[in-house]
């Protein structure tokens, strides 16, 4: 007889395969209609990515900000909560750790600085919103939307005003080389932050299932009354979500300044920042909110972004298309996490 | 025969034979398929496999109306009327303007004696009397043949026996009645005959007049029950939980506990009896550290612990066994280890000094606990929600009792559990009893306060009406009480009937 777990995984994965097919032939039938040829697109958008040494090492590059992005949702998830704040949680610990390139200090502090303000700044953003929903009942969705933007004004006044790059307008200070995580392969962007980010993952995965703590965080998302019941103090509990969410989307904003040549810095507009944080989102749907999942999911999602300049430029598929396809896929991929909230939402405690 | 799309078989080749005018019980333990075959009778469900005759035609039933034109009607066994409706709106929703006559609906109330006032909205009545509305508007539909599904669940005792005797009075007119209940004591006072049936087949159908208590349990559960609990003669200890002078609100700020004090001693149970909703959950919770208290004292163990939390309580020996154990004693989604240690894991013995579990020690635990209390459960890992109801409350006793507790507050223990859980719960809480724990019981089966408990207080909005020893008390005393009579009320009119 099978595991009650695993029967449980092995209908997750199914429900995964199917909705990856689903959105694949929808996609596929679009780039029909537009006169592309689908099954060139698929194959460039995939098998690069996954198959060369290259395409891999652009892939788990860009996997490495999702899954920490991912965390903080799938945490939030885990108590209970609809925690859309790893975005601005984000920008936040990339401030944290690209202000170290306008202070001179001695080389060896520089990463561990870095880590550290980043970290504190993306618990901070984290827990303001924590406390609002813990002791003022705030809407965490309303919340965390409003602290997005005030991050992101926040951290592109500092650009303009406080940190702007002298040499280069369109960007802040860099951190120096000192502040930089090493390259795991030279002349591609896949640097050590990966190994930080599969770190952190395991360490949330820990924290989740072997400790108390996260034992109280599970217990409150899936029943608050029983957790009441059971000595918990559901409002902390929600402050310690809030909290660890921050943490890990700090980290992105670290490994995104820290460890992505070539700039090291935060660019105009946020843009080499922004919807790292949605992307998380994303990833963390598609995985069950589930450490293993996300770290698969973040696989998957980083092998589109990294396929998508090999579809346009081999399988001539215009970016607007490639973008389509691929909203297609991410939108299928998600329904059933969504709707698992949704009816978790709606259907309280049970 | 009737299967259940996830394969689940409820009924197997059930044969059931109704005769005109007879009442005729129902017996079976939870998921016997009672309410599954009366279902399908009242055209509900429809059977996988067999055929139904009525007066000797076969017919095929596609929805409840259907079976309604042939005279087959069923209450559910929640009163399913429209609160802010009348009592005759509601009899009358969902008939044609020309079939509304309040006159032959008075003349209907005056031939069987069911008399409810018409004009009042449902949802201000008592359940007895919306219970009684659910039948009038069965009758008024013509209905000959009457299901009944647990009537007696939510009235108090004075309520059920005017029930019966309405329905005698029915019978004698020539309707037919299906009586469905587990309680053994109602069918025996109020059937002509019994189909009992056994894990969705009939076990025996016998005559009333011809059987009793005893044959009745064997068939329904398939071995010997003793319903007798055997008790050590009472000796109290030292006083455990005093409450004094406590004061509750409700879910919706009104007073809920008014002004109640008790004490519980050690090696004896307390026993709160009462309709449900008169502020027993609130006092449990009270007691227990969920609800706060607005005034008065709660005392345990000498020491004033007044609105502190459940985790502090826990650690001076409470033990709490809830009222809804899939709402509140069991996170169902959680695996069966896990639920093992629900509210134990700060637990030195589970955590080490950085908060990580131990896992072998937990393990462990939840083993020991699935083998003491025979829980059935196939593998630990998997969710709570897929033990049953009774394993699903020997796992929340385990998991209490684990804690070796001074003072068990028990609610409901055995709502919905099947002979065997109930027995089995029953029988523990007074071996703790004897063992010298004192145990507050909350119940609103009266069977089971009237079975276990060494006093017992009867609560009635929001007060104790009185609080007596189990020796002087009967049903007839406590039910009065339960209607609202205070103890020295209900003495003096026991007097006077029997003078």
């Amino acid at each position: 007889m099978l595991d009650g777990r695993l029967k449980e995984y092995l209908t997750g994965f199914a429900e995964v395969v199917v909705a990856i097919v689903a959105g694949m032939l929808i996609g596929g039938l679009v780039m029909v209609i537009g006169g592309y040829n689908p099954v060139d697109a698929y194959y460039q958008l995939f098998v690069p990515s996954l198959t060369t040494g290259y395409g891999l090492e652009m892939t788990l590059s860009f996997a490495t900000p999702i899954i920490l992005t991912a965390l903080t949702f799938a945490v939030g998830v885990r108590a209970g909560l609809f925690n859309i704040g790893a975005e601005g949680q984000m920008y936040m610990g990339a401030l944290g750790a690209v202000i170290f390139g306008a202070i001179t200090l001695p080389s060896i502090l520089y990463l561990p600085l870095e880590f550290i303000v980043a970290a504190v700044l993306g618990m901070i953003w984290g827990v303001i919103a924590g406390i609002l929903k813990a002791y003022r009942g705030v809407n965490e969705v309303v919340s965390t939307i409003m602290l997005n933007w005030i991050a992101y004004w926040i951290v592109e006044s500092m650009r303009v005003y406080v940190i702007p790059n002298p040499v280069d307008a369109s960007k802040t200070v860099s951190v120096p080389p000192a502040g930089r995580l090493p390259l795991l392969v030279e002349g591609t962007e896949l640097s050590a932050a990966i190994i930080i980010s599969i770190l952190v993952l395991i360490f949330t995965y820990f924290l989740l299932w072997k400790t108390a703590i996260g034992y109280e965080i599970r217990a409150v998302g899936y029943n608050p009354l029983a957790s009441r019941y059971a000595g918990i103090n559901v409002r902390r509990v929600a402050l310690y979500s809030f909290i660890i969410g921050g943490f890990t989307a700090g980290i992105a904003g670290f490994c995104e300044v820290a460890g992505r040549p070539p700039s090291y810095a935060i660019t105009t507009g946020l843009s080499n920042l922004m919807g790292l944080g949605f992307d998380g989102l994303t990833v963390s749907l598609i995985g069950y909110n589930h450490p293993i999942g996300i770290l698969l999911a973040s696989i998957f999602i980083g092998a589109m972004k990294a396929g998508s300049r090999n579809m346009q430029i081999y399988a001539r598929v215009p970016l607007e298309m490639v973008q389509t396809v691929q909203g297609l896929i991410i939108i299928a991929l998600s329904i059933p996490g969504l709707l698992r909230i949704i009816s978790r939402r709606i259907g309280g405690v049970r | 025969m009737k299967v259940y799309p996830d394969g689940t078989v409820a009924l197997r080749g059930v044969d059931f034979h109704l005769r005109k005018g007879e009442i005729h019980g129902l017996l079976g333990e939870n998921g016997a398929g009672k309410t599954t075959l009366m279902k399908i009778l009242a055209g509900v469900l429809k059977p996988t496999r067999g055929v139904i005759e009525v007066n000797g035609r076969r017919v095929v039933f596609t929805s409840p109306s259907d079976a309604l034109k042939l005279g087959i009607g069923m209450v559910a066994q929640y009163p399913a009327l429209v609160p802010v409706f009348t009592a005759s709106e509601n009899i009358f929703l969902g008939l044609s303007r020309r079939m509304v006559s309040r006159e032959r609906l008075v003349k209907l109330m005056n031939e069987t004696g069911l008399k409810v006032e018409l004009d009042a909205v449902a949802e201000s009545l008592p359940m007895g009397v919306r219970q009684k509305i659910e039948v009038l508007k069965m009758l008024y539909r013509g209905v000959r043949v009457l299901i009944l599904d647990e009537p007696t669940t939510n009235l108090t005792p004075v309520e059920t026996e005017e029930l019966f005797a309405t329905l005698k009075k029915l019978r004698d007119q020539g309707v037919s009645i299906v009586f469905i209940s587990h309680k053994l004591k109602e069918v025996l006072s109020i059937t002509d005959r019994i189909t009992v049936l056994r894990r969705g087949v009939v076990a025996g159908v016998v005559e009333t007049s011809r059987t009793n208590p005893e044959e009745l349990a064997k068939l329904m559960v398939g071995r010997e029950v003793l319903f007798e609990i055997k008790k050590k003669p009472v000796k109290p200890g030292g006083e455990v939980l005093a409450v004094e002078d406590l004061w509750v609100r409700g879910d919706s700020g009104e007073w809920a506990v008014r002004g109640v004090s008790l004490a519980v001693r050690k090696g004896e149970i307390f026993g709160v009896a009462g309709v449900e909703g008169n502020g027993q959950k609130e006092l449990v919770e009270a007691v227990t550290g969920l609800r706060r208290v607005e005034k008065g004292r709660v005392v345990f163990l000498g020491r004033d612990v007044t609105n502190r939390g459940p985790q502090e309580l826990y650690k001076l020996g409470l033990s709490h066994i809830p009222e809804d154990r899939v709402a509140m004693g069991l996170i169902v989604n959680m695996s069966i280890i896990e639920n093992a240690i629900l509210g134990l894991h700060w637990s030195r013995e589970f955590v080490n000094s950085f908060g990580v579990f131990k896992n072998k020690r937990i393990v462990e635990h939840a083993l020991k606990l699935v083998k003491e209390y025979e829980i059935v459960a196939g593998n630990l890992n998997s969710p709570a929600r897929s033990l049953s109801g009774g394993n699903q409350q020997r796992l929340v006793l385990a998991r209490e009792l684990s804690k070796n507790p001074s003072l068990i507050v028990a609610a409901n223990p055995t709502r919905g559990l099947d002979v065997a859980s109930t027995e089995y719960i029953r029988r523990k809480l007074v071996d703790l009893r004897d063992q010298g724990k004192a145990i507050l019981l909350v119940s609103a089966d009266l069977d089971e306060i009237l079975e276990l408990s060494d006093r017992i207080a009867v609560m009635y909005e929001g007060r104790f009406m009185g609080v007596l020893d189990s020796k002087e008390a009967d049903v007839r005393l406590i039910g009065l009480m339960m209607g609202g009579y205070t103890l020295e009320q209900a003495r003096g009119m026991r007097g006077v009937e029997n003078a």
